[in-house]
């Protein structure tokens, strides 16, 4: 579904992906691990050009989103993102947040896209909240509002940058509820997370980057409970 | 008792001898629709040169750079008699449309600061959202990004259209007969200074209220986001 291939990406002079290959198939729950810095969260931005590549081919469903032709603004609606600090659009409403960008590209009618968003909320638990204000809302109910609206897109995958990096402790569960909910229902999700036992119960498969490689990748059980690689056996040791 | 008779016999000769007063309506008619307009223009050519600004083209990067530079470096009196005399001398267009053109042009390069402070201020997230959902750069800005940019640089942006509104009592220079070219015309007419010079200000006083009461009222409709 995902292709990467020789993936580099530098900031200046500072490089911070040196060459990742990758393919994530369709259903594949992925959890990405690593230190802080080691580029796991550029190379999620990379999948959908949010950071532009320096080097290197992507493809989604073999199709090169990172060519001179590539038409990225309809790539990106075959990929849902979410984002640390909830990115919800605050002079909107709930509702209207979820409903923006189907309406706005012409794919559903205001009315459908109503339909949608309520279907939506009401699957994230939160439809009781459609008129509200994304201000009025929790950390844990904003990350869930973010999901709704970008799952309104009905895209293939979804990307998660750290979606539980910003919450307070007791409001981690229900983000990581609405997301086992939506790897059960048979999503291919990309995560980029610090929580491991998240990682090891509902991910199908580990990748551990450290400085811009792909250090390690198997099943949870062989990435987290018997690290090969020294580098992931030291960083799992510091956060276990 | 002497000096409320010299205010009346003044008033008569400044407002009701040759029915003066119509001068002053007139001239308010004048100022509203130059302002209008200029304001209109303002914030059309505002939101233009501050995309330019923002641009990551230096070809448009520059236009920006130069319009500000030129337009804030320069008298608005300057700007308006060469744009009446020099560029649009041979159109024949309602003075007041010509003199709405000078001062939406000039306004544009201030309202073009306030508006890339606005867009500035809000979060990069908020675009990498929009973008992120399939939108385009364009409709990220329009729906999303603008949207909340006008709401901060709101009260900015009043405080411009009031200093816009003043600014108008300068048409007098190309023979628009505005509010104060009218006080100034009832002051020569009857040698009398007090009373059309206050009352001119009165009206500039009162107009600005009006604008500012209204204005007030769009603001806190914007601001039902924010209750928390």
């Amino acid at each position: 579904m995902i292709k990467v291939v020789g993936l580099k990406k530098s900031f200046g002079e500072k490089k911070v992906l040196n060459g990742i290959d990758e393919h994530i198939s369709p259903g594949e729950v992925v959890a990405v691990i690593g230190p802080s810095g080691s580029g796991k969260s550029t190379f999620l931005r990379c999948l959908n050009r949010l950071e532009e590549p320096t080097d290197g081919e992507i493809f989604l469903d073999g199709e090169l989103i990172n060519g001179p032709k590539s038409d990225i603004n309809a790539i990106r609606q075959k990929m849902g993102m979410v984002f640390q600090q909830f990115n919800l659009f605050p002079h909107l409403t709930v509702k209207k947040n979820i409903t923006l960008a189907p309406v706005t590209l012409k794919i559903m009618s205001q009315a459908d896209a109503d339909k949608k968003a309520m279907e939506l909320l009401e699957r994230v638990g939160l439809a009781d909240k459609a008129e509200a204000y994304p201000n009025s809302l929790s950390g844990g109910q904003k990350q869930r509002v973010a999901i709704a609206r970008a799952l309104a897109m009905n895209p293939e995958v979804m990307l998660f940058d750290e979606p539980t990096s910003a919450l307070d402790p007791e409001m981690v569960g229900e983000v990581l509820d609405v997301m086992k909910e939506l790897a059960d229902s048979g999503m291919t999700m990309v995560i980029v997370t610090h929580e491991m036992g998240f990682a090891r119960e509902v991910a199908s498969r580990v990748l551990f980057i450290d400085q811009g490689v792909v250090m390690e990748s198997g099943t949870p059980a062989e990435v987290l409970l018997n690290p090969q690689n020294e580098r992931t056996q030291n960083f799992l040791s510091k956060v276990l | 008792m002497e000096w409320f008779e010299t205010i009346q016999s003044q008033f008569e000769r400044c407002f009701i001898q040759d029915d003066r007063y119509m001068m002053l309506v007139k001239g308010l008619g004048v100022t509203i629709r130059v302002s209008l307009l200029a304001l209109l223009l303002g914030v059309v050519i505002g939101f233009l040169i501050a995309l330019c600004n923002l641009s990551k083209s230096k070809i448009l990067r520059a236009i920006g750079k130069v319009y500000t530079d030129v337009i804030r470096g320069t008298p608005s009196v300057t700007q308006l008699m060469i744009i009446y005399f020099v560029i649009f001398a041979t159109v024949h267009w309602p003075k007041w449309i010509i003199a709405a053109i000078a001062f939406g042009i000039n306004s544009g390069a201030y309202v073009s600061e306030i508006f890339r402070a606005g867009i500035l201020s809000i979060d990069k997230g908020q675009t990498e959202a929009g973008r992120s959902l399939g939108l385009s750069s364009a409709q990220t800005m329009m729906k999303i990004v603008l949207p909340q940019a006008i709401k901060n640089i709101f009260p900015t942006l009043i405080n411009e259209f009031i200093v816009l509104i003043k600014e108008t009592a300068i048409v007098g220079y190309v023979g628009l007969m505005d509010i104060q070219k009218a006080g100034d015309f009832i002051k020569s007419a009857t040698f009398i200074a007090f009373m059309p010079l206050i009352s001119t200000a009165i009206i500039y006083y009162v107009l600005i209220k009006i604008l500012n009461i209204g204005l007030g009222k769009v603001e806190k409709a914007l601001r039902k986001s924010d209750i928390r």
